[in-house]
């Protein structure tokens, strides 16, 4: 019995881990734009079909294909921000046009992947260790799988508060966060900041989709499955403005997922995490894991 | 004048279609446009008149559809008590999903209505009992009268009469006293609350207005089709209702129609020989360039058009 808690425990934190990654995404974007990429799950999809063509089928080696194709996402962040934000932007177009063209940039990347990759699942290569390694604990068997999760997150988060904190940019960008318009008095180029917003949203979510891989296969799932609006819960969950709170947040949206799974009903799994985000949002739309309001 | 040359045009065109058109699938896919079009008015009204968001109007849709559906074969009803039933089952999810706007806005009210669509579309696939879940219902009866079934012509009639009547509805409601309020509201919340108008009620009003004429086309969808599957119910769906209002002009009258006529009928223009892969994406990325270079919709784009041809000089009191 307890240790089917602790084995639900490692797995859904884990994989509520990646939620929280997905969540990241759309925090930066409305630290420092207010705005809401719907488009956002896209990225996770984009970056493991690239992902997978790198390594299976240019054999490209873990690292080179890793770092290439999360560049590419990171280009395709700055192509967000030139192509789609800022022609609405100078339009006169508010945030219904941003939503509604982020929706079908995400419909349009579906029926690109559809027909360029076709519409069948990929497998992904276990380089994240295959589903029979595991690492025995205390009879808890942690599948090497999520110890990768859990690594990569680690690095992850650390490589976030280095350059949010001890960096220039990292320090302006928070600056912008705050105020624009006083961080842009202050002489901060507040364009360059949106560009790192775009580009740290975009690589974010890119390698959560790398990490979700596989658990759910280089499939459309990625991008048109309820992960996204899984990001959006735990985004909320944090208060939309707190990165650390994000990662908590899906964390805690995982584990109650997992647990839901285990005590009432698989089928209604997804019913019941969405409750838990329509009530958080009612109840308390600033978020539950936000201890530090408007601050980054 | 403008407006009733205007009604005219649009009852002659409504009436001459099925005469000049006897392609079955032309037809067919003319009925689904105008399906489109009366949900999509009622987002125009939520959206763009009472400034609410929704992106689980596919919840709706899917709540018409299947209680008119139940109530048809189930119970054995008539078609008009099925319609009538998914219609009020609508409008009372509608006054529900209402709530949560009183205090939230924009991105946040957005994600409450996707997992309104969402629990929605999961509650459909998982009740077997009564929507059959993914295995689908059959058996709803086509529409007929006195015994005898109407051709799809008639059912464009039928439709199209409809369709005027919620863009009617909504006309009389835009120039009345509520529709003012409704305005205002979408202007500036507390402004509005401090001239002494409950904007609580009005919200009400819109998400159950919107609500209804998304159930009303669920349950014409239901019984044009005879056959209900989760598909049509999916949160894309949902956002291409959106992009439909956003289309046709989310302040314009006209939007919910030119919207939903247009994006249901730009993908079958664009299935040429050999593309039959690159429709979907390609009319994706028309979306994408009409919101993005105009953002006011074609909706106002077609007025001005309609004006220059029959010189009509605009009437600043009444604009449609």
């Amino acid at each position: 019995m307890l240790q089917d808690i602790l084995q639900n425990i490692v797995s859904g934190a884990s994989i509520g881990a990646t939620y929280g990654l997905v969540g990241l995404g759309v925090v930066f974007l409305w630290l420092t734009i207010s705005r809401i990429n719907f488009a956002n799950i896209s990225s996770a999809m984009l970056a493991a079909y690239l992902f997978y063509s790198f390594y299976t089928q240019l054999n490209l080696g873990f690292f080179i294909s890793f770092v290439l194709s999360v560049a590419i996402i990171g280009l395709y962040g700055l192509g967000l921000r030139i192509f789609i934000y800022e022609p609405i932007r100078k339009r006169g177009g508010g945030r219904l046009e941003f939503v509604v063209a982020t929706l079908m940039l995400c419909t349009f990347w579906l029926n690109f992947i559809i027909v360029t990759y076709g519409a069948l699942p990929k497998p992904f290569p276990p380089v994240f260790g295959g589903s029979n390694d595991f690492i025995s604990l205390g009879g808890i068997r942690i599948p090497s799988l999520y110890l990768n999760i859990y690594l990569v997150i680690a690095i992850l988060m650390v490589f976030i508060y280095f350059i949010l904190n001890k960096t220039l940019i990292g320090k302006s960008f928070r600056a912008a966060a705050q105020n624009r318009e006083a961080a842009a008095l202050m002489g901060i180029d507040v364009k360059v900041t949106t560009s790192l917003s775009f580009i740290l949203a975009t690589v974010v979510v890119g390698i959560a989709g790398i990490l979700l891989a596989p658990i759910y296969f280089v499939s459309l799932e990625l991008g048109g499955g309820s992960i996204g609006v899984k990001g959006f819960a735990s985004a909320v969950l944090g208060g939309l403005t707190n990165p650390y709170g994000t990662i908590l947040g899906g964390i805690s949206l995982g584990l109650l997922e997992n647990f839901s799974t285990l005590y009432i009903s698989s089928t209604y799994r997804d019913v019941i995490s969405f409750s838990v985000l329509v009530a958080v949002l009612i109840l308390k739309p600033s978020g539950i894991f936000n201890w530090k309001r408007k601050k980054i | 004048m403008k407006k009733t040359i205007f009604v005219i045009g649009a009852i002659l065109l409504i009436i001459l279609f099925p005469l000049f058109v006897k392609n079955s699938y032309h037809l067919y896919l003319m009925n689904r446009a105008l399906i489109h079009a009366i949900l999509a008015t009622g987002l125009v009204f939520l959206t763009g008149f009472a400034g609410q968001i929704s992106l689980g109007q596919a919840g709706f849709y899917a709540i018409g559809a299947y209680s008119s559906a139940y109530f048809t074969v189930k119970l054995g009803m008539p078609i008009v008590v099925g319609v009538i039933a998914g219609i009020v089952i609508s409008v009372i999810a509608g006054f529900l999903l209402s709530i949560p706007s009183f205090k939230l806005k924009a991105f946040f009210l957005s994600l409450v209505t996707i997992a309104f669509g969402q629990i929605v579309w999961m509650l459909v696939i998982n009740l077997t009992p009564i929507t059959g879940g993914p295995y689908g219902f059959f058996g709803i009866p086509f529409y007929s009268f006195g015994g005898e079934m109407l051709s799809f012509g008639q059912v464009f009639w039928l439709f199209g009469g409809l369709l005027l009547l919620s863009v009617f509805i909504m006309f009389r409601i835009k120039h009345s006293h509520f529709g003012r309020a409704m305005l205002a509201m979408n202007d500036d919340d507390v402004a509005t609350e401090t001239c002494g108008i409950s904007t609580k009620k009005l919200k009400i009003a819109a998400f159950g207005f919107s609500a209804g004429l998304a159930g009303l086309a669920g349950a014409l969808y239901a019984h044009l089709a005879g056959f209900l599957s989760p598909e049509p119910f999916t949160f894309f769906e949902s956002s291409n209702f959106v992009a439909m209002a956003v289309v046709g002009g989310l302040r314009h009258m006209s939007g919910g129609v030119v919207g939903g006529i247009g994006l249901t009928l730009l993908p079958e223009f664009l299935r040429f020989g050999g593309w039959e892969n690159y429709y979907l994406m390609v009319t994706s990325l028309i979306v994408i360039v009409i919101v993005i270079f105009m953002p006011m919709g074609l909706g106002p784009i077609l007025e001005s058009l309609f004006r220059k041809v029959f010189r009509v000089k605009r009437n600043n009191t009444k604009t449609l």
